[in-house]
C-alpha cells in the first residue's frame, strides 16, 4: 500500500514533459502507429465503405454471373486426419463452382490412403502425392500446376471456414481488376483451450483483424495467410508459384506486388484456424515467422528500398512500415530500455509500472475502441476483457524477446535455412543461391 | 458290317467285342454319338485317333445322369496325350492294342463289383446330385481328392473334371457352388488352392485388367515423372523442363539448367496424362474387362472365390458307398408343399380318416421329372428353386385346398389327393403333366420335360411308407 501511494505520488508530481521524456518510446511509436493511425484508418475504412457498398454488391452478382472456376489447393505434410472434415465443410460453402486439390508432401501417416478415398467417392477433385517430400512450397506449386481454375485459393487442411468464405473473397477480385491477391481473416477457434491460445486469440483480433484492415487500407499489406489467400491463378503462374520457405506467404505477397497488382485484405471472409496451445511450439512457430523479415525483406527483397525500373512507392512504405515496426523498433525498445536504466536509475521502481500500466490501458481501451469494428467475434468482451493485462507481458515482452532471438540467428546465423520446417536438400540449394 | 481279327482270336463285329463275359463296345469317328444305345454293353472302348470326338463321346457318357452310363467302365485306344483334362483323367485306361484287352478286362470287372455296392436311392436337390454322382464316381474309381486342372476351355481357367463334366465350360462356376455345397455338408474337406476372380456378369475368370484413368475409365493415358527443383521450388511434369533445342532439362520458372539428381533436382513421383478425357491423376483405377461378355467392371465388384482341392471327409466316403441324406432345406422350404416327415404324418391320419369313413377314397400319387436335372444344370442353383415355386403353384391352382404334396427331392414329388378316386386322380395328373411340360416349355427356350407318374387308391389297411414305397418302385421299375 505505500508503495502505491508514493507511486500515485510520483506520478502526480511528474510534469507532461518529463512524462514524455520518460515514456517517449510509447508516446512516439506505440500510441501513435498502434493506436492513432489505426483508430483513424478504421473510422475512415467504415465511412468509405458506405460508398463501396454499391461497388461490393455489383462485383458479388458479377462473381455469381460469371461462375468462374477456383482451384482450391490444400498442401500438407501429415494432414489426412483433418481432409475428410474440410471436405464436409466445404458442401456448405454458397460458392460452389471450385475444383479441390489436395497435396500431400510425403506424408508418412495414412494421409495418403485417406485422401485417394476420398479422391474415388469423388470428395476431392484431384489428388496428388510426392512420395519424397519437397517442402510446402514445392507442394503449392504442385498443386497450382494442375489447376485449372481462373483464381487459386490456397486452404490450410486443419482451418475452417464460413459458409460464405469463398464467395466473399473472391468478390474484391470483381471490384478491382487491379487486385492481383486477396487475404483472408484469420480468426483463432481454440482460444479457450489454453492461456497461450487465449493471449493469441487477443493478439489475432489486433493484429490480423484490425491490423490488416488498416495495412490494406493504407495499401501496405504485407502477408497473405496460407491458411487463407485466394490469388489470380494468372499471377501466380507469371511467379511460377511460390518460392522455398520458411515466410512463403509474405514472399509471394511481395513478389505479386512487384507484378503491380494489388494485395486486398478482406475480413468478411473468415477462416478459423488452431493456434499453438503451448509456449514451446508459440516460440518455434515465431522463430520461424519472425526470421523471415530478415531473410525476405532485408535481404532477398531488398531491391524494394533502392530506386530501379520496378521501384513502387506502396511497395517501399510497406517494407519500411515492416522493418520500421518490426526490427528498427525493436532494436530501438532495448536503447529505451538502456535510457531509462542510465538516465533514470533511481526512477525506474516507478517507471516500469508506469509503463505496464500504460501499455494495459492502452491495451484496453484499443480492445473496447476497436470491438464496434468487428463484426465476427468468437466470445463476448468480457470473456477477455480479464486476459488483456497480460497482453503487455505477452506482447510487449515475450514476443519482443522472441523477435529480437530470431533476428539474431538469422542476422548471424542465417538460421532460417536450417529449420526443418523444409527439406534440408531444398534449404541448402536455396542458401547456396542465396534465395 | 465290319469284321476285324485281334490277337487271340477275338473278332470284332459291329463293333462290339465279347471277352471274358464281358461285352465291350467300341465307338470310332464313324459310329453314331448317341449312347442311349449303350446300356446293354459292360465297357466301351472309345477309338481315341480323333480326340475331339472322343472327348464328344466321353462327356455324354460321363455327362448323364443315370449311373447306367456315367458309372460304365470306358477305356481309350490310339490314345495320344491330350490337353483336355476330361479326356485325359476321366478313362479308366487306355490301351494301344486289343492284344490289352485282359488288362482293360480286369479293370471293368472291378468296376462293375464296385459299382453293384453303391446305394441309389435319390437325394433331395440338384447339387446334392451331383455330389452323389460325384461321390459314386470317385468310390468305384479309389479317388480320394477333387483336384483342380488349369484349362483354357474352362469360362472359369479351371475345371474339377469329375464335377465339370456335368456341365458346359460355360457353366464352370456352378461346379463351384456345387463344391461348396458339399463343403457345407461335409462331404468333403477344402485344401486352398488358389484364388480367382470371376466377373460379377457371367461369372467368367477370363479377365482383362487395366490400369485406367479415374475420371473417364478410359486405358489411353501416358505417364511422366514429376521433377522437383530445389532451388526455386518448381514441379511439374518432366515435359515443362525439356528443352527444345537439345535434350538438357531446364526449369521454366528459374531458366536454371538440372544439374544433378538428388542435388539441385528430384522426381517425387510420376503423373499419368489421360489421352481420352484430358485430365491428369496419379493414382488409376484399376478394372477388369470380361472377355467372355465385354462387362467392364471395377475390380472392387469383382466375385471372388476360392479354389480348392478337396479330399473326401469319412462323411464323403461313407455317403459314397451308402448313400446320404442331405439337409435338403431348398425343397423343404417351397411354399405350398410340406416337409417329407409331416407328409407321411398327414398321410397317416389320411388312412386312419378313411378307416372311420370307408365310402371315401383318396388316392396317393408320385411325380416325377425325369430330365429336370438338366434343366438345372443350364440355369443354376438360384432358378432351381424358382422352377421348383414354380410347378408348385401351378400344381396348387389345379387341385383342391385339402391336399397335400412333398418333395422326395427337386425331382419328385409326392402328393396325396383328398376324396379323389383313381380314375379322377389319373385324369388329374394327365393335366397336371401336360401343364407341367407347357410351363417349362414356354419358359426356357422350349426345353422338353420327359414327366412320369403314378397313383394308387389309399389303402386303409397298409402303412404310409409301405404304400409310398411301393408307389416308387412301380413308377422306377
Amino acid at each position: 500500500m505505500r508503495f502505491i501511494d508514493e507511486f500515485i505520488n510520483y506520478m502526480s508530481s511528474v510534469d507532461a514533459a518529463k512524462l514524455f521524456r520518460m515514456f517517449w518510446f510509447f508516446f512516439i511509436f506505440e500510441f501513435f502507429r498502434f493506436f492513432l493511425v489505426e483508430i483513424s484508418t478504421i473510422i475512415f475504412w467504415k465511412f468509405d465503405s458506405i460508398f463501396r457498398k454499391k461497388g461490393i454488391a455489383d462485383a458479388r452478382l458479377s462473381l455469381i454471373k460469371n461462375q468462374p472456376l477456383v482451384s482450391i489447393i490444400v498442401p500438407g505434410r501429415n494432414e489426412g486426419k483433418h481432409i475428410y472434415k474440410l471436405v464436409n465443410s466445404l458442401k456448405e460453402q454458397t460458392y460452389q463452382n471450385f475444383e479441390l486439390i489436395v497435396i500431400d508432401d510425403g506424408s508418412d501417416d495414412d494421409t495418403a490412403a485417406i485422401c485417394r478415398n476420398l479422391e474415388h467417392r469423388g470428395m476431392i477433385t484431384a489428388f496428388y502425392r510426392n512420395d519424397v517430400r519437397g517442402g510446402k512450397a514445392s507442394a503449392a506449386n504442385l498443386g497450382l500446376r494442375f489447376a485449372r481454375g481462373e483464381f487459386i485459393v490456397h486452404f490450410d487442411a486443419d482451418c475452417s471456414y464460413d459458409r460464405d468464405a469463398i464467395e466473399n473473397i473472391l468478390v474484391p477480385f470483381y471490384y478491382n481488376p487491379k487486385i492481383g491477391a486477396i487475404g483472408g481473416n484469420i480468426q483463432v477457434r481454440n482460444y479457450k483451450e489454453s492461456l497461450c491460445a487465449t493471449l493469441q486469440a487477443l493478439e489475432y483480433y489486433d493484429t490480423i483483424s484490425i491490423g490488416r484492415i488498416t495495412t490494406g487500407e493504407l495499401g501496405i499489406y504485407r502477408v497473405i495467410s496460407g491458411a487463407f489467400g485466394a490469388f489470380r491463378k494468372e499471377a501466380l503462374d507469371r511467379l511460377g508459384g511460390w518460392d522455398i520457405g520458411p515466410g512463403l506467404d509474405g514472399d509471394i505477397t511481395v513478389k505479386i506486388r512487384k507484378l503491380g497488382y494489388k494485395i486486398h485484405f478482406e475480413p468478411t471472409a473468415v477462416c478459423q484456424t488452431n493456434v499453438p496451445i503451448t509456449f514451446n511450439r508459440l516460440i518455434k512457430q515465431r522463430l520461424r515467422w519472425d526470421k523471415s523479415l530478415i531473410r525476405f525483406r532485408l535481404r532477398k527483397h531488398r531491391d524494394v528500398f533502392f530506386p530501379n525500373d520496378s521501384f513502387k512507392f506502396s511497395n517501399f512504405i510497406s517494407f519500411m512500415e515492416n522493418v520500421t515496426y518490426n526490427l528498427i523498433l525493436n532494436i530501438k525498445w532495448y536503447f529505451y530500455l538502456l535510457d531509462m536504466v542510465f538516465n533514470f536509475t533511481s526512477q525506474l521502481i516507478f517507471i516500469i509500472p508506469m509503463n505496464i500500466v500504460l501499455y494495459t490501458v492502452n491495451n484496453f481501451m484499443k480492445f473496447l475502441v476497436f470491438s464496434p469494428f468487428r463484426d465476427r467475434k468468437n466470445e463476448g468482451i468480457t470473456y477477455f476483457l480479464i486476459y488483456i493485462p497480460l497482453m503487455v507481458f505477452y506482447f510487449g515482452y515475450f514476443l519482443r524477446i522472441l523477435r529480437t532471438v530470431a533476428y539474431v540467428q538469422e542476422v548471424f546465423f542465417k538460421a532460417s535455412y536450417k529449420d526443418e520446417w523444409n527439406p534440408a536438400k531444398s534449404s541448402r540449394q536455396a542458401k547456396a543461391l542465396k534465395l | 458290317m465290319s469284321l476285324k481279327i485281334v490277337p487271340q482270336n477275338v473278332e470284332i463285329r459291329n463293333n462290339k467285342i465279347e471277352f471274358e463275359n464281358l461285352l465291350f463296345f467300341i465307338i470310332d469317328s464313324n459310329s453314331n454319338t448317341k449312347i442311349e444305345p449303350l446300356i446293354g454293353y459292360d465297357a466301351i472302348i472309345i477309338d481315341a485317333k480323333d480326340a475331339d470326338f472322343a472327348q464328344l463321346v466321353l462327356r455324354k457318357i460321363r455327362g448323364h445322369y443315370n449311373p447306367e452310363f456315367y458309372l460304365k467302365p470306358v477305356f481309350l485306344i490310339n490314345y495320344k496325350e491330350s490337353k483336355d483334362p476330361i479326356l485325359h483323367t476321366m478313362n479308366d485306361g487306355f490301351i494301344h492294342s486289343y492284344d490289352q484287352l485282359k488288362e482293360i478286362a480286369d479293370i471293368a470287372k472291378q468296376l462293375f463289383l464296385k459299382t453293384t455296392q453303391l446305394d441309389y436311392q435319390p437325394v433331395a436337390t440338384f447339387e446334392a446330385q451331383i455330389i452323389k454322382k460325384v461321390l459314386n464316381y470317385m468310390y468305384t474309381r479309389d479317388l480320394k481328392t477333387l483336384k483342380p486342372i488349369p484349362d483354357l476351355n474352362s469360362v472359369i481357367g479351371y475345371t474339377y473334371p469329375e464335377i465339370s463334366i456335368n456341365f458346359d465350360s460355360t457353366e464352370e462356376s456352378q461346379v463351384l457352388e456345387i463344391l461348396e455345397w458339399g463343403e457345407k455338408e461335409g462331404l468333403i474337406w477344402p485344401d486352398f488352392y488358389e484364388r480367382i476372380y470371376l466377373c460379377n456378369q457371367c461369372s467368367g475368370g477370363f479377365l482383362s485388367y487395366r490400369e485406367v484413368c479415374p475420371h473417364c475409365n478410359s486405358s489411353n493415358s501416358s505417364a511422366q515423372d514429376l521433377v522437383h527443383h530445389f532451388p526455386c521450388a518448381y514441379i511439374g511434369p518432366i515435359s515443362d523442363f525439356r528443352n527444345n533445342v537439345d535434350n538438357s532439362l531446364t526449369c521454366p520458372k528459374c531458366n536454371k539448367a538440372l544439374r544433378h539428381i538428388g542435388v539441385d533436382y528430384d522426381k517425387p513421383s510420376i503423373i499419368h496424362h489421360c489421352n481420352n478425357c484430358d485430365k491428369n491423376f496419379q493414382d488409376f483405377f484399376v478394372r477388369a474387362k470380361c472377355i467372355s461378355c465385354t462387362q467392364d467392371v471395377e475390380v472392387q465388384y469383382l466375385i471372388p472365390k476360392s479354389i480348392n482341392i478337396y479330399k473326401l471327409t469319412k462323411r464323403g466316403r461313407t455317403a459314397a458307398a451308402n448313400g446320404f441324406l442331405s439337409s435338403g432345406k431348398e425343397v423343404d422350404d417351397i411354399f405350398g408343399t410340406l416337409s417329407m416327415p409331416v407328409f407321411k404324418t398327414m398321410l397317416h391320419y389320411e388312412i386312419e380318416r378313411i378307416k372311420e369313413n370307408t365310402e371315401q377314397k383318396s388316392s396317393i400319387a408320385i411325380i416325377n421329372i425325369e430330365n429336370i436335372l438338366e434343366l438345372y444344370k443350364k440355369i443354376g442353383k438360384k432358378a432351381e428353386k424358382t422352377v421348383l415355386e414354380s410347378v408348385v403353384n401351378l400344381i396348387r391352382e389345379n387341385i383342391k385346398p385339402t391336399d397335400f404334396m412333398a418333395f422326395e427331392n427337386s425331382t419328385t414329388l409326392y402328393m396325396c389327393l383328398i376324396n379323389n378316386d383313381f380314375i379322377q386322380t389319373e385324369s388329374d395328373l394327365t393335366k397336371l403333366k401336360s401343364l407341367i411340360e407347357k410351363l417349362i416349355k414356354n419358359n426356357f427356350n422350349d426345353f422338353e420335360v420327359k414327366i412320369n407318374f403314378k397313383a394308387s387308391l389309399l389303402q386303409p389297411f397298409n402303412k404310409s411308407e409301405f404304400q409310398l414305397d411301393e408307389l416308387t418302385k412301380e413308377l422306377f421299375d
